[in-house]
């Protein structure tokens, strides 16, 4: 009976303006702190680091954030169709993973002598054959995404390892080549894919009518299946899509790597929080492509700076995982509700 | 009936609807039909079978039993895709707006212009075009890039509105629009649906206030019970008339009157104010009185019970419970000061469906059951069958899971925990919903026994032969203020009703828009 507490907006109840107030100090401060320590940390690390702020350095970081980045668009997606809801919403737990067994297919593939013809589909189909599995535990049987892709992401991995025995596999190729090599202007080629693939990425999703139902299906299912959209249908394809990704980023990762390197699981943190902050570089805090791209750069610059600082990268993922908790806390405080 | 002439002038006919809901019937022969071109309202009380009935048209129930014609075709079976298709359209109450969504992308989901030639969404076409419908249907100058989130009520409820006239549909259905509306804003909604009907659109127009029935309406079917009783044109039938048929008179021998002795003050509020839900409540109850209060929806009687119980905080005025002035500011103080509540969601906040009868049952009290931090569980399991007992509970044994009783012994339950509390005080929200006649007897011989033993009882109900008897007194509340107070032996449930449903506005002329 919700509808019990419905108020009666003339009423003019103070109780909701001071809420009102709080919410958009709440999104305020969301958007303003983020671009405001964004700026911080570039100023921060320019001024130490005088070699920080150059076209070079800013390619490099772009060119060695395009995996994550290429990942981090995937996981956005899914968190955009399945809503942003830190417990029951989207989530895809298993694209660290499914880097790993794309790379490791590729590797594999073209070690054992197959082209790129054969070796690209291949870890292309992984990835996306990863999703479907993801779409079919959370549409079809209806698994919380955060259980149902923490599954998937330990079946993968154990899978990788299978396949790779735990080694690494080495994989050289012309076209692996082009990709590690540096473009114009002495940026590495990697950087340009992040720009190309944020772009087309970003095209569908925020401007076809695909993406703006990919947000009504996230945000408020009722309103979608009330306007006659094919929920389960688009969150299916969420998982799909960042399957696709993974399986992307495989073939990044071995082209950044020279080969499938074990350990591609330490990427789930740096992943989610990407993802997660995509929502405060938005104007309506919600996660975008675009904001994904520039919270990609923000932790890929945090990253760098560090190296050039000489300071220890361990402490890298300890300040990952504040800046997640300080991401959800504040979206949760921003949606006047707490996970609890 | 079924003449050929008199169905083709129907856009709507269900007849003789019936379904059933686990034993329980919601809906028992209803009959609903509605020419076309023409405004009919539904009304009827809680618990008569109107959102059933709704539900049942839009496809989201099957009936159990009759048939549903529409322009003269009848229908097996209904989706909620077919219902669409056929031109039939809802407005509910809950507004299914994107949140973070303009104005423009709510109002096109699913059908969203595309720039020509190309897979991408035409925003310029989207904010002109939502900004030229709004203008057109009800000249409002709403920015289309305003955010869905920023809206008042009502703005979101002209969106929704336009999204569905945007499907041209032949039938739509407004389900109790105004609960969230002040007067003014239903004034304009008011306009809008006459303009729609002479557009020769047909509305069904859901509400329980019997003014604004009367108001729009050309004609007016009520449930009770789950039948219709009647189709009257409202604007020639008294809205006492009305009321009276909204209500079922021939139960009252269902009531137990007991005698209880009536003691100290046990409840006492002075100036209780909550803004936006009530203002100004003063209310005095004694050991051994049962007290009724009654409303709408939004007249604020569910936030002063919230209030007294410490689920919400009010703004102003005295909460005096046995003497000790002071606001309960949580629950857990209310229950500290001997207050019981039990609630109308009896599955969500009154029994945990999952745990046993004796578990629910000592829930609130495990502490006189407790000793050196232990349960003693034989105490427990005597005071839980003394219990059952006297409430005749129908359960198999005291760990048969809550689950497995029906709602009436649930309803039990729910009260037990509070009786095996000792509580002094007690808040009953609805008590007797969803519970069959011989539980319900039961639970009111339960109160009047409360009574006797000096309990004071607040009864919440918009059951109003109930509240008429089994309470002492009554107090309405009509848009959050307290407009009367009844003797309950002196009046009758259409009294009541005609005071809660604001029927005397229209008499008297003025607008009670209060607080």
């Amino acid at each position: 009976m919700s509808s019990d507490i419905d108020t009666l907006p003339a009423y003019g109840s103070g109780g909701d303006t001071t809420k009102g107030i709080g919410r958009w100090l709440a999104g305020f401060a969301l958007r303003g702190g983020s671009l405001l320590a964004f700026a911080a940390v570039l100023t921060f690390f320019s001024v130490s680091a005088p070699f920080f702020f150059t076209l070079g350095n800013i390619g490099n970081v772009l060119g060695q954030s395009a995996i994550l980045g290429v990942l981090a668009i995937g996981l956005t997606i899914v968190i955009i169709g399945g809503g942003s809801n830190v417990v029951k919403g989207g989530i895809d737990l298993s694209l660290a993973a499914n880097l790993g067994l794309s790379a490791a297919v590729y590797a594999t593939l073209i070690s054992a002598g197959y082209g790129d013809s054969v070796a690209i589909p291949g870890a292309l189909a992984t990835g996306v054959l990863i999703g479907i599995v993801n779409a079919i535990a959370v549409v079809v049987f209806g698994i919380v995404p955060l259980l149902a892709t923490l599954a998937v992401m330990n079946v993968v991995a154990g899978l990788e390892l299978v396949l790779t025995q735990n080694t690494v596999v080495s994989a050289s190729t012309d076209f692996l080549s082009v990709l590690s090599s540096y473009g114009p202007f002495d940026i590495p080629v990697l950087a340009y894919v992040l720009v190309i693939f944020t772009v087309l990425a970003g095209a569908v999703v925020q401007f076809t009518p695909l993406g703006l139902r990919l947000y009504a299906v996230g945000e408020f299912p009722e309103a979608a299946r009330a306007a006659g959209l094919p929920v389960r249908r688009i969150v299916a394809g969420s998982y799909i899509a960042s399957g696709l990704c993974g399986g992307l980023a495989g073939i990044l990762s071995v082209a950044y790597l020279s080969g499938s390197t074990t350990g591609a699981g330490e990427m789930l943190l740096p992943v989610v929080v990407t993802a997660l902050l995509s929502v405060v570089f938005s104007r309506r805090l919600v996660p975008t492509i675009g904001g994904t791209l520039l919270s990609t750069l923000l932790v890929g610059f945090l990253t760098n700076g560090f190296q050039l600082l000489n300071i220890s990268s361990t402490l890298v993922s300890g300040i990952q995982g504040v800046l997640i908790l300080l991401v959800v806390a504040a979206t949760s405080l921003q949606h006047g509700k707490g996970a609890v | 009936m079924s003449s050929a002439t008199e169905t083709g002038n129907l856009a709507l006919a269900l007849r003789q609807l019936v379904k059933h809901f686990n034993g329980v019937q919601a809906l028992s022969g209803a009959t609903l039909e509605v020419e076309r071109g023409t405004v009919h309202g539904l009304i009827g009380q809680n618990g008569a079978g109107k959102s059933t009935l709704i539900k049942i048209l839009a496809g989201l129930y099957q009936p159990d039993e009759g048939t549903i014609e529409i322009d003269g075709v009848t229908h097996e079976r209904l989706t909620a895709h077919d219902v669409e298709k056929l031109g039939i359209h809802f407005i509910h109450q809950d507004r299914l707006l994107v949140p973070s969504f303009t104005v423009g992308e709510a109002l096109f989901l699913g059908r969203e212009p595309r720039l020509a030639g190309l897979p991408f969404l035409d925003r310029r076409a989207i904010r002109r075009q939502a900004e030229k419908i709004l203008d057109k249907y009800f000249g409002l100058k709403l920015p289309a890039n305003a955010l869905i989130s920023e809206l008042t009520t009502a703005q979101k409820q002209i969106v929704q509105i336009t999204r569905a006239l945007l499907d041209k549909p032949s039938i739509l259905v407004f389900d109790e629009p105004t609960a969230a509306l002040v007067r003014r804003e239903a004034d304009i909604l008011f306009d809008l649906i006459r303009r729609l009907r002479a557009d020769g659109i047909t509305i069904i127009y859901i509400s329980h206030y019997l003014n604004e029935i009367e108001a729009l309406c050309d004609r007016a079917t009520i449930l009770r019970n789950g039948k219709d009783v009647s189709t009257v044109d409202p604007r020639t039938t008294s809205a006492a008339k009305i009321a009276s048929l909204m209500v079922a008179r021939d139960i009252e021998e269902m009531f137990p009157k007991t005698a209880a002795t009536i003691g100290k003050p046990a409840l006492t509020t002075n100036a209780l104010t909550k803004a936006g839900k009530f203002r100004n409540v003063s209310l005095n109850m004694r050991e051994g009185e049962i007290v009724g209060l009654t409303g709408l929806l939004g007249s604020g009687a569910k936030d002063l019970v919230r209030v007294l119980f410490g689920l919400e905080a009010a703004d102003s005025g005295e909460i005096v419970i046995e003497g000790e002035n002071g606001r309960p500011r949580s629950p857990a103080a209310a229950v500290a000061r001997r207050l019981a509540l039990v609630p109308e969601d009896r599955r969500g906040d009154g029994v945990a469906l999952g745990l046993s009868v004796a578990e629910n049952t000592t829930l609130a009290s495990l502490k006189r059951f407790t000793r050196f931090g232990f349960l003693q569980s034989n105490r427990e399991h005597s005071e839980v069958d003394r219990l059952i007992e006297q409430l005749a509970i129908k359960t198999n044994g005291r760990f048969a899971p809550v689950r497995t009783l029906s709602g009436g012994n649930q309803q039990k339950v729910a009260l037990a925990k509070w009786l095996s509390r000792q509580s002094s005080l007690y808040i009953l929200d609805e008590p007797t919903v969803g519970v069959d006649i011989g539980s319900k007897v039961e639970i009111y011989n339960l109160i009047g026994k409360l009574a006797e033993r000096g309990a004071a009882i607040l009864v919440l109900s918009s059951d109003l032969p109930e509240l008429v008897g089994i309470t002492d007194r009554i107090l309405v509340l009509y848009r959050g203020v307290v407009t009367r107070e009844f003797i309950s032996s002196e009046t009758t449930p259409d009294a009541i009703l005609a005071e809660a449903t604001g029927a005397l506005d229209l008499r008297s002329g003025e607008h009670r828009n209060v607080v």
